[in-house]
């Protein structure tokens, strides 16, 4: 099914949850209202006409800076500075989030791309975890990369970073911790010595202690 | 098979001066080449060393995609195992070498670190490639990478590469030979050879 037809089917399901459909792009996407995603995405799959019974990928987004088409000026990411440093900036993001559900149908051998926009201070989504069952992992990996709630997600965990990490490192804003559980994520300067002396000297080579009988 | 030794000649003497002269004890040589035809003379640091330079054995343990060129190393056509080098333990308990084979990041620190405390001593660690050296290509950016897995263990080798070819862990390997070639005085004997030397009788 073409994808207007898809869109229309939705349309007229959602009513007021269908914010536009943008055709003029790569990959064509609709807008819905955040609270109805799930409700979008049960029609989507349940409809005998549409039947999606796959959900390809589901992708969180910081949109600060850029605009809906990915346009605009280019942020800047912080890292860590020639001399090692991590780096630090005052500049505040205030750019929404997205989550965007890219969707296969294998019956019927059609794609849509739902997106839906929250602000940055209450990033909650509804989760669709219950359409799909794909969706849990891919829900756990957008909360914890970049800290997009998803309300009603069966097990809210961290799914990349360790579960004590502090803060969603894929945010625009984010700052890198130089020692994280003792484990120095610091950079060394450049131009110092590469092979740090860990040991006493050539011939006490390091951690290497008499072996005992 | 018992073994008569045959008493000491006449004219023996205690010291070392008959040794000097090398006069050809012909019951001696009897002894010598019936009952203990092959001799070699060495040190005990020498012969630890020897043995374990020939047979590190490494952990199982690939990190990224320096681990795919690891493995391309123990595989046949470089064949790790012409070293003693190829028999990758399943269990940290029994290795002796462990190859930091890709990007170590935050998370995964922790566990290597685990993995080499739980190796028994003497151990030995290479870095192999970029990342575990220093970081790598995440260097600037990488909010979860260890920029360099010797802030976490002690490292012994490194080679460079990303990732490195075979050839080159080879020679890493070869390097870390060299370096148990050379270890001297740090070897304590266990008890049993202490023992069993104040059994053997000597001069005063």
């Amino acid at each position: 099914m073409e994808q207007n037809a898809i869109y229309e089917l939705l349309a007229g399901a959602l009513g007021d949850g269908a914010l536009g459909f943008t055709e003029n792009a790569l990959e064509p996407w609709a807008a819905v209202e955040p609270a109805k995603v799930a409700a979008a995405c049960r029609f989507l799959r349940g409809d005998p006409r549409l039947d999606f019974d796959q959900l390809m990928c589901l992708s969180g987004i910081d949109w600060d800076g850029l605009d809906e088409a990915g346009k605009g000026k280019s942020v800047s990411i912080l890292g860590y500075s020639d001399d090692g440093q991590p780096e630090q900036s005052d500049r505040v993001a205030t750019g929404d989030f997205g989550v965007a559900y890219h969707l296969y149908s294998h019956a019927l051998r059609h794609k849509f791309t739902l997106r839906v926009r929250v602000p940055r201070d209450a990033a909650t989504v509804p989760t669709v975890s219950g359409v799909w069952s794909t969706a849990a992992w891919h829900e756990r990996e957008a909360w914890d990369l970049l800290g997009i709630t998803f309300a009603g997600h069966p097990d809210p965990r961290r799914m990349l970073m360790e579960e004590d990490w502090v803060g969603h490192p894929l945010r625009k804003d984010y700052v890198m911790p130089g020692l994280w559980n003792g484990v120095p994520l610091q950079g060394q300067p450049y131009n110092a010595n590469p092979f740090p002396v860990t040991s006493g000297g050539p011939d006490k080579p390091a951690g290497d202690k008499p072996a005992e009988g | 098979m018992s073994r008569e030794l045959t008493p000491p000649p006449a004219g023996y003497d205690a010291g070392r001066e008959h040794m000097l002269d090398f006069k050809v004890d012909e019951q001696l040589l009897q002894v010598v080449e019936t009952d203990a035809k092959n001799f070699i003379l060495t040190t005990v640091d020498e012969v630890f060393n020897w043995a374990r330079l020939s047979s590190i054995w490494p952990v199982t343990f690939g990190l990224a995609c320096c681990a795919i060129e690891m493995m391309a190393t123990s595989a046949t056509r470089y064949d790790i195992d012409r070293f003693g080098a190829g028999a990758f333990r399943a269990t940290p308990r029994q290795a002796d070498l462990m190859i930091v084979s890709g990007t170590v990041t935050a998370k995964m620190a922790t566990r290597l670190k685990l993995i080499y405390d739980q190796m028994p001593e003497p151990k030995w660690v290479i870095a192999m490639g970029s990342c575990a050296i220093g970081g790598g290509p995440y260097f600037k950016y990488g909010y979860h990478v260890v920029k360099g897995v010797d802030f976490i263990v002690p490292v012994d080798v490194y080679v460079p590469g990303c990732p490195p070819r075979p050839e080159v862990l080879l020679d890493g390997l070869m390097r870390l030979q060299d370096k148990i070639r050379g270890r001297k005085g740090r070897f304590i004997a266990p008890k049993w050879v202490t023992d069993y030397a104040k059994l053997i009788p000597y001069r005063k």
